[in-house]
């Protein structure tokens, strides 16, 4: 196992988190997919860590970081939605065009 | 800090304080400013007891520098010539904020702006480098247009307006004459005594010019004419204790300049126009006669005539005499004092009656005998009446043009009756002959008035009688002035 | 007591301050008392100085000198620092005017208790009174003609102000203003010569200026004449002589005593005595002292022609003292020093008792029209009694005092100029004519006003007592005067060798004089006398053009008040020129030019500068708006979507390096 193929699993949940995210049409969903660009990330970090500074343990720590970070934003996320959800009766992001300019 | 720089920023330091007050606060306002000018006033009471009479150089002298990549300096000075003035200027200012006590509306602003005011006149006098100068000579022209313009008459507003534009225009080509000036000497300097020094090096041709151009910011100031024509206006609208500054002391500082830097800096020039200097004077004297004659606003009235006094001073100095500058000089300060309460007096007429209309009284001096023989003796002492302050002032004026202009003299003599016709006319319309009963509930003047104005009556009899007090000061200084160039 | 003469003047000045200052105003008061305390005192003085001048005890001329203030003064072109002195000098004329002053002018205020008693303004009457005499006495003792100036005019101002007293009243107010005016443009000619004075011998002490005078060659002709023309004229508006004396008859609208005090015996004579102290400038030059004879002689005849019609009894009296000081001036251009100066001394006796004596007959009878007097000898002996001496004094009766000193003058005359001479006995018979017309009207004859006459009453003895003085002293003062030559001695000038008359006026002149005089007051009399005024209405119906023109004043009055609206007029003209012309028309229309400069330059602002700046602004907002609707829908995904393709194409960018 080389740090390629951990760069590789990194990449493709990545990619699928990228496509979950423009092609979910529930905000969960959404919030879901991202969660995985996250988590790609997370394990780039390990892997970096693991194959280029064995010795240290900071990649593994931002990753630790990361992960609580995420919870927390998860949450806000889905209170959010809740919100949403109650006020408008949908969770579909094309119903929502408030930034439009 | 030297005693000149405390009589400068002393009201300064009063108007910041007056700024810190609450603007209910009417009382404290009032005694602070009268606390200022008061402790200026005293400071330059100090500098009468030290003043040396017998040196016609700069006293009490300080000087640093101030922007020294110019070569400005922070430099003052007084000698027989300023020092005079200066003190008519303290003296002046207290008496015209005891005068002001009577301002209801705005009173923090109010005297604010009158300190700042006094400070800026102050520094004229005093200021021996030409940006100091000028820097003083701009501050004053604020206070006024706030003062004219806020608390003024009807017509507050254009006079203030027109005031300080026409002022303004002249100062501008003053700072022309100034730069100059600056850059053709060598090294580059503002620093007076130093200009005085060089002007030997200067062409004919450049001294008249820079002549003209400091004459032209002098002469408005004077007024001289046909420069004159902001005087009346801005007199009519101005609150009492601003016209009794503006023509005891900022009139003072056109006549100053002209002695100071016109002559002692640019004598060629000075020499050049001396002919239309007399004929100038002439004309301020006589026409400023008759146009008083024909007034029927006593205000406005006293305004010609102060046309007609700076007139006596522009003689004087035409005449290049010791003499004559004795009279130029002795006649700013009587003039100040005298004009000073004419129009205190008029101010006081007016808070009563809300009339100045020379024509609306009659017989007054029955129901105000008081008020009628302040006015009497401020009346006769403006006309020239020996034992008053206004004889000898007017007299060495004369005397002093006499021997080089006798012609012109001869007919400014006429100025002088035209000047008792005005003043007589207007004593007996509004004292003299049957009482109008319209004014029968006009009450005499009160103890405040009566604070403002009985030192500068005081000081009229006193100046007229014995003179040499205020004569002893400025010999040596117009002395060696006079024979400066001879 | 010389060297306490410097109090003469003072002590009256303190009292006036006093007075005026500190005292309050009601009719028990004491501030008469001490002004004439005042005043006695200084008449003392001034006694005592006479009596050592005439007795020779003490050397005159005094003279004493403080330093008042030092100026700035240029001698030979050079600025030195020059002191000004200010003193006193006694001389002969001095020493008697001291006398005539000091003693007229207490009996003025001893009468003036009786006179203004129960005035409102007693207290400032007398307070006036006291500066008056002050600065009289000022002008008489100064030893330099420039507070010589400076007391004449306060002399002007406390005229102004007496002449004024009742300044409720619109008569006196305009009288003392015209007064002023009038005495203030012969203060302009004075004011000259003064320059010229200076400008001639540097220095105003007269003493000083004297020994420069005497100096041959020293003061050229011109320069005389200039300096005495100057002087003459400031002398013609102090003395009311021609053209300027239009204003005495109206000074006659303040009080009585006033008048006599100020308007008969002291201040209108101090003209002449300027001009008596300034006599060493006159006479060299003789068009100046022709100047001053040929006004003195005009003055006179006019006058005294004047005062033939008038009903006034003030006014009559008022025109005979011009008329008497045109003698004066007459005998001063004709070298007649000594003279000219008498004839002031013994005036100044009968004309001031005169004035109180008919200041006696008004209060009885309170009005100055003679027409509603008459026959008022029997109800008032002593004023009847004191004014016939006064009256014979005027007209040149020996042994009166106007015979001598009239008869000195016309000697003087007749030496100078024959045609003179003639012109001034006329103006003498005139004299006589109507100063007995005054008294024929006044106090013979029929009451002709039942009402005033039956309330006419004697004066109290306050009034009458300075009455009886005068009149003993209009006796003796002639004679007195001339004994042994005293006043000559005493008030004498040597003139220059061209200026002593070569013929002599030839003997008992005065007595041919004397006996014309008589004639005229005959004819006076024949008018006036018998209560039959038949004659004299005739003879007004028959010349009524003359009458009106006398009446008129020779349209003397016409003549200034035209001059007086013409410079109203001009007045008017220079403010117009000054408000329309210079202020309207050059300043404010520079005003309006710079504000139409100001639009001008906005609009071109607003056009074209503004327009531009706003355009690049809209034109970059269209685009902005072009742009947004090109690219945004409000989709979340569809930035999300952007952001990720841009991010692709900016790795393959990179990674393709």
């Amino acid at each position: 196992m080389t740090l390629t193929h951990y760069l590789t699993l990194g990449a493709i949940v990545f990619l699928i988190g990228i496509f979950g995210a423009l092609t979910r049409r529930n905000i969960i969903g959404i919030l879901m997919s991202i969660e995985l660009i996250f988590n790609a990330a997370n394990i780039n970090l390990a892997a970096f860590n693991r194959f280029l500074h064995p010795q240290g343990v900071a990649g593994q720590a931002v990753a630790l970081f990361f992960i609580t970070i995420a919870a927390a934003e998860v949450v806000v996320g889905l209170a959010l939605v809740l919100a949403i959800y109650r006020n408008t009766d949908t969770v579909y992001v094309e119903d929502f065009s408030l930034l439009k300019g | 800090m030297n005693i000149l720089s405390l009589i400068t920023f002393i009201p300064v330091a009063g108007a910041l304080v007056i700024l810190c007050l609450p603007k209910e606060a009417e009382k404290p306002i009032q005694i602070t400013a009268l606390i200022a000018s008061g402790l200026s006033f005293v400071f330059s009471l100090f500098v009468l007891y030290a003043f040396d009479r017998t040196t016609p150089l700069m006293q009490f002298t300080e000087r640093f520098s101030w922007i020294p990549s110019m070569d400005i300096q922070y430099a003052l000075g007084v000698d027989g010539l300023s020092f005079p003035l200066v003190l008519l200027t303290t003296f002046v200012t207290v008496l015209a904020i005891i005068g002001s006590f009577g301002i209801k509306e705005r009173i923090k602003e109010y005297f604010f702006w009158f300190l700042i005011l006094e400070a800026g006149m102050i520094g004229v006098f005093e200021a021996q480098d030409l940006v100091l100068f000028y820097v003083f000579w701009e501050i004053t022209l604020v206070p006024m247009y706030f003062l004219i313009g806020i608390w003024g008459g009807p017509k507050k507003e254009f006079a203030a307006i027109k005031f300080f534009l026409y002022t303004l225009s002249g100062s501008v080509f003053m700072l022309l004459a100034i730069l100059a000036v600056y850059f053709n000497t060598n090294p580059h300097t503002f620093y007076l005594p130093d200009l005085m020094a060089a002007n030997a090096n200067w062409s004919p041709r450049f001294q008249i010019l820079v002549f003209l151009g400091f004459y032209f910011g002098f002469a408005i100031k004077i007024p001289a004419f046909p420069f004159h024509t902001w005087l009346p206006l801005a007199h009519v609208e101005a609150p009492t204790a601003v016209s009794v500054i503006l023509a005891a002391v900022l009139l003072k500082m056109g006549v100053y300049g002209l002695m100071r830097i016109s002559y002692g800096m640019l004598p060629l020039g000075f020499h050049w126009f001396l002919k239309p200097l007399i004929v100038i004077a002439t004309i301020n004297i006589v026409y400023g006669a008759l146009c008083a004659m024909a007034q029927t606003d006593m205000k406005k009235m006293v305004a010609y005539s102060s046309v007609n006094h700076m007139g006596y001073c522009l003689l004087g100095i035409a005449g290049v005499t010791a003499t004559g500058f004795q009279g130029a000089v002795m006649q700013m300060i009587t003039h100040g004092i005298i004009t000073g309460s004419l129009f205190l007096l008029v101010g006081v007429i007016y808070d009563r009656a809300h009339t100045r209309d020379i024509s609306a009284f009659g017989g007054l001096a029955v129901r105000v005998p008081v008020y009628a023989a302040l006015m009497f003796l401020a009346c006769f002492a403006s006309l020239g009446l020996p034992g008053l302050a206004g004889f000898i002032s007017e007299f060495f004026c004369f005397l002093g043009s006499f021997q080089a202009w006798k012609i012109y003299a001869a007919i400014s003599v006429l100025g002088v009756l035209a000047t008792a016709a005005f003043f007589l006319r207007m004593m007996e319309k509004v004292f003299l002959g049957p009482f109008n009963n319209k004014w029968a509930g006009l009450s005499d003047i009160n103890a405040r008035e009566l604070c403002s104005i009985l030192p500068l009556t005081v000081m009229t009899v006193a100046l007229g009688i014995y003179p040499k007090w205020a004569l002893d000061i400025m010999n040596t200084t117009l002395v060696h002035m006079a024979n400066m160039f001879k | 007591m010389l060297e306490h003469a410097y109090l003469i003047p003072l002590l009256p000045l303190t009292t006036s301050l006093i007075i005026l200052l500190f005292f309050k105003e009601d009719s028990h008061s004491p501030a008469p008392y001490l002004g004439l305390a005042a005043m006695f005192w200084c008449f003392v003085q001034s006694v005592v100085i006479f009596y050592g001048a005439a007795s020779g005890a003490s050397a005159l001329p005094y003279e004493a000198n403080w330093t008042w203030f030092s100026f700035a003064a240029d001698v030979a072109g050079k600025g030195f620092t020059v002191p000004m002195p200010i003193g006193i000098l006694i001389d002969g004329p001095a020493s008697v005017m001291l006398v005539v002053v000091t003693l007229v002018s207490f009996l003025v205020q001893l009468y003036s208790l009786g006179y203004m008693h129960g005035d409102p303004r007693f207290k400032r009457y007398y307070a006036f009174l006291s500066f008056f005499t002050a600065s009289m006495l000022g002008l008489v003792v100064s030893s330099n003609l420039l507070v010589t100036f400076a007391c004449w005019e306060l002399v002007g101002v406390s005229s102004y102000l007496l002449i004024g007293f009742w300044f409720e009243k619109p008569g006196p107010a305009y009288a003392s203003k015209k007064a002023f005016m009038t005495t203030k443009l012969g203060d302009c000619g004075l004011y000259l010569a003064l320059l010229l004075i200076w400008a001639k011998f540097g220095t105003f002490n007269i003493t000083a200026m004297t020994v420069s005078a005497a100096m041959p060659g020293y003061l050229s002709t011109a320069a005389a004449t200039a300096i005495g023309l100057g002087i003459l004229f400031g002398a013609a508006g102090k003395s009311a002589q021609w053209p300027l004396f239009i204003w005495l008859p109206d000074a006659m609208e303040g009080p009585t005593p006033v008048s006599a005090l100020i308007h008969a015996a002291t201040m209108v004579a101090a003209g002449i005595y300027l001009v008596g102290k300034t006599y060493f400038i006159f006479v060299h030059s003789d068009i100046a002292m022709g100047a001053v004879a040929w006004t003195g002689l005009v003055t006179a005849l006019l006058t005294a022609t004047m005062a033939l019609v008038a009903y006034d009894i003030k006014r009559v009296l008022a025109f005979s003292t011009v008329s008497q000081l045109g003698f004066m001036m007459c005998a001063l251009g004709c070298g007649g020093y000594t003279a000219g100066l008498f004839h002031l001394t013994t005036h100044a006796f009968f004309k001031a008792l005169l004035f109180l004596g008919a200041g006696s007959v008004i209060h009885a009878v309170h009005t100055n029209d003679m027409r509603q007097m008459g026959g008022l000898a029997k109800k008032m002996p002593f004023t009847f009694a004191t004014m016939f001496i006064g009256t014979l004094a005027i007209s040149g009766i020996p042994p009166f005092a106007g015979y001598y000193s009239k008869d000195m003058i016309l000697e003087k005359v007749y030496a100078y100029n024959h045609v003179m001479f003639y012109l001034l006995t006329f103006a003498a018979l005139l004299t006589a004519f109507y100063m007995f017309r005054m008294v024929f009207l006044t106090f013979v004859g029929d009451d002709r006003d039942h009402e005033k006459h039956h309330h006419a009453h004697e004066s109290p003895w306050v009034m009458l007592g300075p009455l009886v003085l005068l009149a003993f002293l209009s006796f003796v003062s002639g004679f007195g005067l001339e004994h042994g030559g005293l006043f000559e001695r005493l008030v004498n000038f040597k003139l220059p060798e061209g200026l002593v008359p070569e013929t002599e006026a030839p003997a008992h002149l005065g007595l041919y004089v004397t006996g014309l005089v008589v004639a005229s007051i005959m004819l006076s009399w024949r008018l006036y006398g018998r209560n039959d005024f038949r004659l004299a209405e005739s003879l007004k119906s028959r010349f009524s053009i003359l009458f009106s023109v006398l009446e008129n004043r020779y349209g003397m009055d016409a003549l200034f008040l035209g001059l007086v609206a013409f410079c109203d007029r001009v007045a008017k003209f220079a403010f117009w020129f000054d408000s329309s012309v210079i202020d309207q028309f050059f300043v404010d229309s520079w005003g309006l030019v710079t504000t139409l400069l100001a639009e001008l330059s906005a609009l071109v602002d607003n056009i074209f500068v503004d327009r531009t700046v706003d355009g690049f602004g809209g034109l970059s907002m269209d685009a902005g708006v072009l742009l947004r609707s090109l690219v945004t829908h409000g989709q979340a995904q569809e930035y999300l979507m952007y952001i990720a393709v841009a991010v692709s194409l900016f790795t393959i960018l990179i990674l393709s390096r």
